[in-house]
């Protein structure tokens, strides 16, 4: 009892980065059918921001509420930012061109952000110090849960609850909906479909920062290329809710992430890469649409 | 025959003719002039020449978004270097073996995928090489060797003649890049060809014409994946190893990214996206640390400037 408990713990707290990252994912390619491979290393991009701003001298050693909150904030505009660069000159100019072309952008832009990581930071593993956070833990029922993964899942339920409010009950967020629907009725509606994209490139990245920060402070470590394996387990996550869903990688990162923590601790952690592909490719063929995902009519 | 087509080129086309043979005479003498380590560069290019091009198959030609490529390379690597140090078996009696291999179990992974649109299919593939380089990292059947791979593969021998010299095996992975590249050709003007062509362009629309979408798609695999495991004979007998490190994910963006940077269904375009993503890299080794980030901005700037791919494929009649 006690073990199944805890692994639903450590389950919903990966699980709940796991869903910030992958809904970056989903709101891109919901709106634009492009994979963008680099937004998992923007991700891990906001986990070496947030550092430095949590370890330079402002603060001191023992940082302090503030601190954390201003690395977030940082951490999350900074990448915004650099979402937004990014959609300016690698993806918008072959907005028209084949969807492979601007596929071999993001995979140039994913190559380019995780050797700049490794220029500025360096190739070694940065470790986060361990003052950083207060160690409390509480436990109940057998299981303990830790001041980190209290953190980590109330404020990914309260940024994906602000999204979903967002996108669902603001003119705006109507406006994001519909350009995900088809682009060109959006545009004959008078929505500003460039407007749409660019709010994705700053929302999506921004949710996606604090969510590699997040990944961050959980494990205490960061290191230049872990971009490719957290955004990987992210786009799973965002493919098993149904890719373009956002309430979908909500429920597929939760998923995910239970899915990972019951299968490295009850089958293998060694394999548990292969396990979740293999859980991808059994869903894509059983369900290719994900859970959430509508059957939807090839267009032709 | 072809004097039809060349027709309007007139002296022009006679020179290129010309010149491919020409280039392929100059090329005897290169294990001779240049020094060894430029001779070992070429031919490693010729190796993923014959991989990027096994790649353009079914991503090019037929399109399929086919992100896990290395596997088949690293099949025939590990069948050969397997056969040859656990059963002392000769290299080119493993060399069919790994061709084989390759080839079925790029038809087994594909069947049940192909039916996957776009981006769905490019997931399952790159499911497909994680889960194959766990595979070998993690020593199944005790056969792979685990992290460290596999030393000792040997060379291949003609007759009582082993061809060990570093110019030896050049000689040998061009001579294969050129029966590929006949491969190639032949391939571009048969019937099956055409098909991979017209699948890639509008699938309904061959379907509706009586092709069979679904077994084309697994044969272009079963060609991609046969000729890409052939090449991971030479890998190996060149490295004289195998190791996971060298089929990872990451190979199989690189060889993606070769067929979009030089220009789907173009030889020409393939060759040189090969030369830019292998080579330039070899030459620039001491520049280790800005390698890849300068190799980021390439990507992007070349699909900025030229989405088709550097040297795309010539619009040829109707």
């Amino acid at each position: 009892m006690d073990v199944v408990l805890q692994q639903f713990v450590n389950g919903v707290t990966v699980g709940g980065f796991y869903a910030l990252i992958a809904l970056g994912y989903t709101m891109v390619y919901g709106v634009l059918k492009l994979i963008n491979f680099a937004h998992g290393d923007l991700c891990i991009l906001a986990a070496f921001i947030g550092l430095s701003v949590l370890t330079t001298g402002i603060g001191g050693a023992n940082a302090g509420a503030l601190m954390v909150a201003l690395a977030f904030v940082v951490a999350a505009v900074a990448v915004g930012i650099a979402g937004t660069v990014l959609e300016l000159t690698a993806y918008r100019p072959l907005r028209k061109a084949h969807r492979l072309s601007a596929v071999v952008s993001a995979l140039g832009a994913s190559m380019l952000i995780e050797n700049g990581i490794m220029l500025v930071w360096g190739p070694q593993v940065k470790v986060f110090p361990s003052n950083l956070l207060p160690h409390i833990s509480w436990s109940f029922a057998g299981a303990s849960i830790s001041f980190v993964q209290v953190l980590i899942i109330g404020g990914s339920l309260l940024l994906m609850a602000g999204l979903y409010y967002y996108v669902h009950h603001t003119r705006f967020g109507t406006a994001i909906r519909a350009a995900a629907i088809d682009q060109d009725a959006a545009r004959l509606m008078g929505i500003n479909v460039n407007r749409v994209i660019t709010s994705v490139f700053i929302v999506g990245p921004a949710l996606g920062a604090v969510g590699g920060l997040f990944v961050g402070l959980y494990y205490r470590e960061a290191y230049f290329n872990m971009g490719w394996i957290y955004g990987l387990n992210a786009f799973i996550a965002a493919i098993i809710g149904g890719i373009g869903n956002i309430p979908g990688a909500m429920v597929g990162g939760l998923l995910l992430g239970l899915f990972n923590a019951f299968a490295a601790g009850y089958v293998s952690s060694t394999w548990q890469e292969a396990i979740t592909f293999a859980l991808l490719i059994a869903i894509l063929l059983v369900r290719p649409t994900g859970i959430l995902g509508e059957r939807v009519a090839e267009k032709i | 025959m072809a004097a039809a087509a060349a027709g309007r080129g007139g002296r022009l086309a006679l020179a290129r003719r010309a010149l491919g043979p020409l280039m392929w005479v100059a090329g005897l003498a290169v294990p001779i002039v240049l020094a060894s380590s430029w001779v070992s560069i070429l031919a490693i290019f010729a190796i993923y020449a014959v991989v990027a091009l096994s790649q353009d198959i079914v991503l090019g030609r037929a399109g399929m978004y086919d992100m896990g490529h290395a596997v088949y390379f690293g099949v025939g690597a590990y069948v050969t270097a397997i056969l040859n140090t656990r059963f002392h078996w000769p290299i080119f009696a493993t060399w069919p073996v790994a061709i084989v291999v390759a080839a079925v179990i790029g038809v087994a992974l594909s069947a049940p995928i192909v039916k996957l649109r776009g981006d769905y299919l490019l997931v399952a593939t790159i499911g497909f090489n994680i889960i194959f380089v766990l595979a070998m990292s993690n020593d199944v059947f005790g056969l792979t060797g685990g992290p460290d791979g596999i030393f000792g593969v040997g060379v291949p021998h003609v007759l009582s003649l082993a061809l060990s010299s570093q110019g030896a095996l050049f000689y040998l992975d061009w001579l294969v890049l050129a029966l590929v590249l006949l491969i190639m050709r032949n391939l571009e003007r048969s019937r099956v060809g055409r098909v991979f062509r017209y699948l890639k362009e509008d699938e309904l629309a061959a379907t509706t014409l009586g092709v069979d979408a679904r077994y084309y798609k697994i044969l272009a695999f079963a060609i991609g994946a046969g000729l890409a495991g052939a090449a991971g004979t030479l890998f190996a007998v060149q490295l004289a190893s195998v190791s996971p490190g060298s089929f990872v994910f990451t190979e199989s963006v690189t060889l993606f990214a070769i067929v979009l940077v030089g220009g789907q269904a173009s030889i020409p375009g393939v060759l040189l996206g090969t030369a830019l993503m292998f080579v330039v890299p070899q030459v620039f080794r001491g520049l280790a640390q800005y390698r890849y980030f300068a190799f980021g901005i390439a990507m992007i700037l070349v699909m900025v400037l030229r989405p088709q791919g550097i040297w795309p494929r010539r619009r040829s009649g109707p």
